[in-house]
């Protein structure tokens, strides 16, 4: 029940404490003041529930994800908790065992959080850029489909496919990035596409 | 007659996981019986134990007052149905009128709160309320439901907006709830009202599901978790909690800089949105300090 901000604004500056109260008014105000003086001390916690969605299948489990500020680093929040979001309307609230263990998969320390590359002939991983990355596997993927590219099977029909390489998708992705998935994979001649969406 | 099994599949049936209700109606004895006695267990060892006892005998009258008081005027279906199309509350706060009922419930609400024990102020406010005349009521009334107090009569107007949310519960509990709807972000379905607080709830069919409380008529209604009440905004939220408390927390939105207390009732059942929003004040101390303005509407908390 908000009074006129500027005039209370102005009672508070003017140092009047705090009159105009429903405390102060019903003569509480003492105690009022004491309560404000005795809670000085105590500090904050600030902490997070984002909503985000389970990585795992293609039922797409709506998921809470609760983050506190880190012990370990000052500033930083940190993941504490996930739990099943109860608004949404596929999952309410409910996640499968997978899906409910999935802070450990955050905080997992063989987590890949970068693109990493093992060179042939090596027996370890080093982290390299996204462009590097990218631009290997372009070129990979060229040079097979150049070499085993099918234009016309044994009967002389055009089928003009890439049966060599095949394509992992995401399960958990809208329908925005499945039709730009079959549009790339496809227009490449590629026939074994799998989206991990049969649940 | 086709064969055909035309019923709509329902698969939370499935997992036995049931939609939470979108709205309950308050128990208008029940909702203030409880929260006397919660302002009275929440007084014990607090700084604010006057006031909070106080509080309790406030609410006990709001319950006790009730026995035998005359119903109010049902809600005619021509009002309904007009609210229910143009998806409005069906109960109209800025239209409200006294009637009998309410005069009935109000009298008798100053009649009982005189044996209250309580500060002079606060008596010199009650027979000032009750010395009222006519017009000089009806303009306190319209105050409290333009959420515009003046600021040289806010004790008066406690015993104005008690008697109101008195009346405003027992017509939103004759209300159907199933024919209620939402009508916008932070808004009563009964009342138009906004919220005091909200609360997680731990109820048997919405356990962890959010309900914001009118500050009026007492009805629950079901949000959405980690979304600003005030604006609607779900981008720019985070949570304010005392060291230490866990089960309170103040919702705080950089969109439109207020907050909304939130209580976590799967952590404390006995948490009330009213009382423990008065009891909770410190809260309120400490996130004004970050420059966050307070949202939630509470007549005990006028001018925070």
């Amino acid at each position: 029940m908000n009074m006129e901000l500027s005039r209370r604004s102005f009672m508070l500056g003017a140092g009047a404490g705090l009159a105009g109260t429903s405390l102060g008014a019903l003569g509480f105000g003492e105690i009022e003041a004491a309560h404000a003086l005795s809670i000085r001390p105590f500090k904050l916690a600030q902490t997070k529930e984002v909503r985000s969605q389970c990585p795992y299948c293609a039922v797409c489990c709506g998921m809470m994800i609760f983050a506190a500020e880190s012990k370990v680093e000052k500033g930083k929040m940190e993941v504490t908790h996930i739990e099943g979001d109860v608004d949404h309307p596929v999952n309410r609230g409910t996640l499968c065992p997978k899906g409910a263990g999935a802070i450990d998969y955050i905080k997992s320390k063989s987590r890949v959080k970068y693109p990493m590359y093992r060179k042939p002939g090596t027996n370890s991983f080093e982290r390299v850029s996204w462009d590097f990355a990218m631009e290997r596997i372009a070129k990979l993927m060229k040079e097979d489909r150049d070499a085993n590219w099918v234009e016309k099977n044994r009967d002389g029909v055009t089928v003009n496919r890439w049966l060599t390489t095949a394509f992992l998708a995401g399960s958990s992705v809208a329908n925005e990035g499945g039709w730009a998935t079959f549009k790339v994979s496809r227009g490449l001649g590629l026939l074994q596409i799998e989206n991990q969406a049969r649940i | 007659m086709s064969r055909v099994d035309t019923t709509q599949p329902d698969p939370s049936v499935i997992g036995n996981i049931p939609i939470p209700p979108f709205a309950r109606l308050p128990d208008p004895v029940q909702i203030f019986t409880d929260r006397s006695a919660r302002f009275a267990a929440l007084a014990e060892g607090h700084d604010l134990a006057p006031y909070l006892n106080f509080l309790s005998g406030l609410c006990g009258v709001q319950a006790s007052i009730q026995d035998g008081l005359p119903d109010p005027a049902p809600i005619d279906a021509e009002t309904l149905a007009r609210a229910r199309e143009h998806r409005m509350p069906p109960l109209d706060r800025v239209a409200f009128k006294a009637d009998s009922a309410f005069e009935a419930a109000f009298q008798r609400l100053l009649d009982a709160a005189v044996g209250l024990e309580m500060p002079s102020p606060a008596r010199a406010a009650l027979l000032r309320v009750t010395a009222a005349d006519a017009a000089g009521r009806e303009a306190m009334l319209q105050n409290v439901l333009a959420e515009a107090i003046p600021f040289e009569a806010v004790a008066e107007h406690i015993f104005v907006a008690a008697a109101l949310q008195v009346h405003f519960a027992r017509l939103a509990a004759r209300l159907d709830d199933k024919s209620l709807q939402s009508v916008g972000d932070g808004v009563c379905p009964c009342c138009g009202s906004a919220p005091t607080s909200t609360a997680i709830v731990n109820w048997r069919r919405a356990p962890g599901t959010r309900f914001c409380a009118c500050s009026l008529c007492g009805t629950m209604w079901n949000y959405v978790r980690s979304k600003c009440t005030l604006c609607g905004s779900t981008r720019k939220i985070l949570f304010q909690e005392i060291e230490g408390v866990g089960n309170i927390k103040a919702e705080t939105c950089d969109d439109c800089h207020g907050y909304m207390k939130i209580f976590n009732q799967q952590k404390d059942d006995r948490l009330d949105p009213v009382a423990d929003d008065v009891a909770s004040l410190g809260l309120d101390l400490l996130v004004r300090e970050l420059g966050f303005r307070r949202g939630g509407i509470n007549p005990f908390l006028i001018g925070y």
